[in-house]
């Protein structure tokens, strides 16, 4: 009898030791997939499947999820990008000092025009012309893939700050390029009138000291949102003016990384890290799937853009700039800036969100999609770089 | 010996490729009809594009059609006014001084400003209607498929009262050629609108073969994309094909007499490949057959 007491104290001890197991290998996957954004290219990677097997269920599923997931799902996202920026931003935060954003911006300006160059040339000399609407995509940039993987190669240099600056600024400027829909949406009157009652509704909620970020996004969010919808401009960015009016403290590490003194209050962010990761989730399950043989000019014009184009301009504009007497940040000589613009080339889910931004649904998006998607070989590029050229910590 | 065994084979080989075996019904060229010709994928401005416009002309002066529905990619390469000659106007010269008219839909390779060319009659709109005698044509732009399109064919579908309805553009909804293959995501946009609002037959390009399809909800697809270009071979026979043929390059007859529409698949040397006839299914969305 007490043999057997033990022996089932035994088994159930062993089958808690093995809850408990499973328990911390799943809570470190999904901590891995969160921290790492990867739910994002698990959803396009499924996405890419299921076109590619059952296209016809798959394209009723996303032609249905569109616009709830790039519409008003994709307004939070961009809503937390906004939030780190405004944080990186002010007094304190890691790129507050307009000194750090001189060559950056050059370099962006650089990139911009390297990649809208080759993009345009490409579509003019293969006389697609159709595709040249879509040059803005040429102007993305997947800041938080070119996070990761500067981090990955070039943790302790000055590589990170200065790439994200240059992440920050190309995508801002494709941001106001795409942000006006007039060829793809109707546009409403009475927008305008709109927007400005949104962004007053948030001054009077900052000075009467409304603490929860919940009510300016349900109040002035949704009033914001539609404004934008009706006045034609993408409504995804429709938190943005909001989100300066929430409370903030300055982020001094960097972009994405956690501040010590972490509250629920001052960082929104972190409330709606699960159901933003979800959404990434559903935008990659959404916009990613493309039937591969779909391929065509636009494809090829894309990754010229974004893996030649781009990096080039950088580096010529960065050349430009020392030529004319700025100076490149410490510890970041011509070597890094190289594998910076190969990191900076991978344009992932920018460059899928402009596409479904500024291009109608139809061929020619998908030709886009494809080459969008194929940027992301760009990261790979820079590892390889970062190893040729005998950067620090690739080489061991 | 071995010679004749080789050329058999290959006869065999060739002959295979067109199936199945050209039906014998005839374009009945009735007076009152609806007569048209069909092309895409024409725009080369080289030795096949002006071989089919010269059989375009002989089979005019059999078949007295007075309209051609053009299905993109009207112009390739360089799209400067020399070209609208060269790969426009001279193939067809004969056709547009007989008082032919082409109506275009515009390919992935035309200009989107090549709509304002008066040559192709599309009014300086992408996407645009017109009818002949109780047939409409409904002309789309699936480069883009915006919003803004689709509330205007689902409206010009609606509105439309006409006995045909017929809609014409680049990308394929149904295809089983290798290179492009069916547009799915295309097709579920327009598919519902098709056959809620009984269009009859589609008419599309891209694909550079000729195949007809079974019918499809009721519809009747046909590809016809080597007006100009050809990817010889590139045609995957599924259970879904009816015809194809992509050897050469072709072209299509229409004619349309009452609840009836006569097809003709004719190759760029003038021989018929395809022929049949669809009959009009008195209501929207009921299937039917050829």
């Amino acid at each position: 009898m007490r043999n057997h007491a033990i022996a089932n104290h035994a088994i159930a001890t062993h089958a808690h030791r093995r809850r408990l197991t499973a328990g911390r290998v799943w809570h470190d996957v999904s901590r891995h997939l969160f921290d790492r954004f990867l739910l994002l290219p698990i959803g396009a990677a499924i996405a890419l499947v299921w076109a590619n097997t059952g296209p016809e269920s798959y394209f009723t599923f996303a032609h249905m999820l569109a616009f709830p997931v790039n519409e008003i799902g994709m307004a939070l996202f961009f809503a937390l990008i906004t939030q780190e920026i405004v944080e990186a931003v002010m007094p304190g935060g890691a790129l507050h000092s307009w000194r750090r954003w001189g060559l950056p911006l050059v370099a962006a300006a650089g990139g911009v025009a390297g990649s809208v160059s080759v993009y345009l040339a490409y579509v003019n000399l293969a006389y697609v012309t159709v595709l040249a609407q879509a040059w803005p995509i040429a102007c993305a940039v997947d800041v938080a893939a070119a996070y990761y993987v500067l981090k990955t190669i070039l943790p302790r240099s000055g590589a990170l700050p200065f790439a994200l600056v240059i992440g920050i600024a190309t995508d801002i400027f494709g941001v106001f390029v795409v942000a006006p829909r007039h060829l793809v949406l109707a546009t409403h009157a009475g927008g305008a009138a709109l927007m400005m009652i949104a962004v007053a509704l948030a001054a009077v909620m900052r000075a009467a000291g409304v603490r929860s970020f919940w009510a300016y996004l349900s109040i002035c969010g949704t009033v914001s949102w539609f404004a934008f919808y009706l006045v034609g401009l993408h409504p995804a960015f429709a938190l943005a003016p909001i989100v300066p009016f929430l409370r903030h403290e300055p982020r001094r590490l960097d972009l994405f990384a956690d501040p010590p003194d972490d509250d629920a209050t001052h960082h929104f962010e972190h409330e709606w890290n699960v159901l933003v990761q979800a959404i990434l989730f559903l935008f990659g399950l959404v916009n990613a799937g493309v039937i591969l043989r779909g391929y065509d000019t636009g494809t090829w014009a894309v990754l010229a853009a974004a893996l030649v184009g781009r990096p080039i301009g950088m580096l010529a504009a960065v050349g430009l700039a020392c030529a004319a007497g700025l100076h490149l940040p410490r510890r970041l000589g011509w070597r890094e800036l190289v594998v910076v613009a190969l990191t900076m080339s991978s344009g992932f889910t920018i460059a899928l969100f402009f596409a479904t931004g500024v291009v109608a649904p139809g061929p020619v998006q998908v030709e886009i999609k494809i080459g969008a998607l194929a940027t992301s070989v760009g990261a790979l590029l820079a590892l390889a770089a970062a190893r040729l050229l005998g950067v620090r910590r690739v080489v061991r | 010996m071995r010679r004749v065994i080789i050329t058999v084979l290959l006869w065999i080989v060739v002959a295979g490729r067109i199936e199945p075996a050209p039906q014998s019904t005839p374009l009945p060229i009735k007076a009152d009809s609806v007569k048209f010709a069909v092309i895409g994928d024409s725009g080369t401005g080289d030795r096949a594009q002006y071989d089919v416009g010269r059989q375009m002309e002989s089979a005019h002066a059999k078949f007295p059609f007075d309209l051609v529905i053009m299905l993109g990619d009207n112009m390739y390469g360089r799209q400067e006014p020399q070209d609208f000659v060269a790969k426009f106007e001279e193939p067809y010269k004969p056709l547009l001084s007989a008082g032919v008219t082409f109506y275009a839909s515009l390919g992935n390779h035309d200009n989107q400003s090549n709509r304002f060319y008066q040559g192709f009659h599309m009014g300086g709109e992408r996407y645009y209607t017109f009818a002949r005698r109780g047939v409409r044509f409904f002309a789309f732009d699936t480069n883009l498929m915006d919003p803004k399109q689709v509330d205007w064919i689902e409206g010009a579908l609606k509105q439309s009262q006409d006995d045909w309805k017929i809609c014409y553009f680049h990308h394929p909804l149904y295809s089983d050629a290798g290179r492009h293959g069916s547009d799915v995501q295309l097709r579920v946009v327009l598919e519902p609108l098709l056959v809620k609002y009984g269009v009859n037959v589609v008419f599309a390009g891209h694909d550079h073969v000729y195949e007809r399809l079974k019918p499809q909800k009721g519809i009747a697809y046909f590809v016809s994309g080597s007006g100009g270009q050809l990817r010889k071979g590139d045609v995957k026979p599924t259970a879904e094909t009816a015809a194809y043929f992509d050897d050469d390059q072709s072209f299509m007859l229409v004619e349309v007499a009452g609840d009836d529409l006569f097809f003709e698949a004719l190759s760029r040397t003038g021989r018929a490949v395809d022929s049949g006839v669809i009959r009009r299914q008195p209501s929207p969305g009921s299937t039917g057959g050829l």
